[in-house]
């Protein structure tokens, strides 16, 4: 019984946004694809970064693989968007997986920079190929409706929202926050850690993937300074650790709250939407380590508890 | 015959060589006691037996099967468990959390869903005593009750052999004879033990036989009563100098 109610207010939710863009503006519908994608793209990087405390500051790199994947694949051959995407979704949780065998044996911010490393280099490989446009870019075919990015894109965040439900109450969900919190003794309790942090971070290279894959199309224009972007992975890290890293809705959450503010400051205001992201991560780091969700669902809401996480996390 | 036996086994860190040479068998249901002065090698020697670092040479048997080369988590899986002499809790997780994950990956016969698993470490926590702290964060706890934990994780992995490695330091005298009762309750489940210590008292009255390393070497071993009065073990401990003052 637990776990209905819950599951109906989900399925509510679901059906009640996927009914949304008969009554919205045009303007809405493409701020809830944009939405949607941040908000994937941040459940994606709590897999590996939330559950298993691995800070990658590349995961653009696979949401790159994704879309050049599947943007090479409409624009060269005459295959479906469909396999396109299920293509670029393959191929990023296969990058994902061959790259993460030798840099997820770095710890700390040896892993961050060589995340990092990954995501600068595959710009510049892209930029030199000739097959991926090189500097000029891809153009899609033009898609009539914005309706199936709508949809596809919510189809994934569901999913990604599901593997991150199924983390919190799984054995391997288990197995990779015991990795986060003591790999030594996670090791010595017998759990396979290099296994288990290659499966963690292939499966958040394919949602980031085939979020890419989805993106490359809706925006019909991609080029390496477009799609590899160190802002896309700071904002999946920002949202994620705004809501709350490690836990099922905090990055939804996250997204939810960031992209809403950020796309009202910008209408006001561009600059002011830049420096809303920066006293956002100062604002969090220094008085809500753990998150939204954390604040949100402790009682009393006190200034003690402020003070205990700043003093968890030795700030 | 022997459950575990270390041969030669030899571990070097550039020239210095931690443990060298040191061979020794555990019998099944014994209680070995590994004891030595600080930096001789003790908590080195279980780290290469774990497989959490690897060998300078020699190797280990257990069932006969040589453990030189497995990955730690396999030799977890196979039986043999360990707790940290610095205790390594899951901190944001809760208690009984921390020794489901023994439950969910340690030898075969565990559990491999989160509900019996639940059940599991319940079981292991009413049997160390901590059963009131289940639901605490591990992060809560004191130092005893944090080696109790470290303790209820390595047993919820049902291991055939177990290292306890300091688990008694930082405890009071009445903790340290319960934990002796608990760590016979233990041997007498089927565990052998090999329990590295510095509190004489409990060695002696828990330990079939002690093992004495001494600058990473076998230095004696034997029973109880012949190692602790040996003049070497006491020259090893307290300097020759006071060995030879006490036997003049």
């Amino acid at each position: 019984m637990r776990r209905i109610a819950p599951a109906l207010v989900g399925l509510a939710v679901v059906v009640l946004v996927g009914a949304a863009p008969a009554v919205l503006s045009p303007f809405l519908v493409q701020f809830l694809i944009n939405l949607f994608m941040l908000a994937v793209l941040a459940e994606s990087w709590n897999i590996i970064g939330g559950f298993t405390g691995y800070a990658s500051f590349g995961n653009v790199a696979f949401f790159g693989v994704g879309a050049y994947t599947t943007g090479v694949l409409l624009t060269r051959t005459a295959l479906p968007f469909g396999l396109a995407l299920t293509a670029g979704g393959a191929l990023a949780m296969l990058f994902a997986a061959v790259i993460g065998m030798p840099i997820l044996r770095l710890k700390g911010h040896y892993f961050a920079i060589a995340t990092l490393g990954v995501a600068e280099t595959m710009r510049e490989v892209v930029y030199n190929l000739e097959v991926t446009g090189a500097g000029t870019g891809l153009v899609m075919p033009i898609s009539r409706s914005p309706l199936p990015f709508f949809y596809v894109m919510l189809g994934l965040l569901v999913a990604a929202t599901l593997v991150n439900w199924w983390l919190s109450a799984s054995r391997f969900g288990y197995g990779l926050v015991a990795i986060r919190e003591d790999e030594d003794a996670a090791a010595a309790m017998g759990i396979d850690t290099a296994r288990y942090k290659t499966v963690a971070f292939a499966l958040s290279g394919a949602f980031a993937g085939l979020t890419g894959g989805v993106f490359a199309y809706w925006i019909t224009f991609i080029d390496p300074d477009a799609v590899f972007r160190v802002i896309t992975t700071i904002q999946m890290i920002i949202m994620a650790v705004f809501g709350g890293m490690g836990t099922v809705l905090g990055p939804l959450l996250g997204a939810v709250v960031l992209a809403s503010v950020s796309e009202l400051l910008s209408t006001q205001l561009v600059a002011l939407a830049e420096l809303f992201n920066g006293f956002i991560i100062i604002l969090v780091v220094l008085f809500m380590p753990r998150g939204l969700v954390d604040v949100l669902a402790t009682r009393p809401f006190s200034l003690r508890r402020f003070a205990d996480n700043v003093r968890a996390y030795r700030i | 015959m022997a459950i575990l036996a270390a041969r030669q086994v030899t571990k070097r860190f550039g020239g210095l060589a931690a443990v060298s040479g040191v061979s020794f068998d555990l019998a099944e249901g014994e209680i070995l006691g590994l004891i030595g002065p600080n930096g001789s090698g003790k908590t080195t020697l279980v780290n290469v037996v774990s497989g959490m670092l690897p060998y300078s040479g020699g190797e280990v048997l257990f069932r006969g099967r040589s453990l030189r080369g497995l990955p730690a988590h396999a030799i977890g899986r196979l039986g043999l468990s360990r707790t940290f002499q610095v205790v390594k809790p899951f901190r944001s997780l809760t208690v009984v959390q921390n020794v489901m994950v023994g439950a969910l990956f340690g030898a075969r016969g565990g559990a491999r869903d989160l509900e019996s698993a639940r059940w599991q470490a319940r079981q292991v926590l009413d049997f160390v005593g901590l059963s009131h702290r289940a639901e605490a964060p591990a992060e809560g706890l004191n130092v005893p009750e944090r080696k109790r934990m470290e303790l209820a994780r390595a047993l919820a992995m049902r291991p055939t052999v177990l290292f306890l490695d300091e688990v008694m330091a930082g405890l009071n005298p009445a903790e340290i004879d319960a934990a002796v009762e608990l760590i016979k309750r233990i041997r007498d489940g089927g565990v052998s033990l090999v329990v590295i210590e510095h509190v004489m008292k409990a060695i002696r009255s828990l330990s079939d036989r002690i093992v004495v390393l001494y600058h990473g070497e076998k230095l004696i071993e034997g029973a109880p009563s012949d190692v602790l009065g040996h003049q070497a073990v006491v020259g090893a401990y307290l300097g020759r100098r006071y060995a030879e003052q006490a036997r003049a």
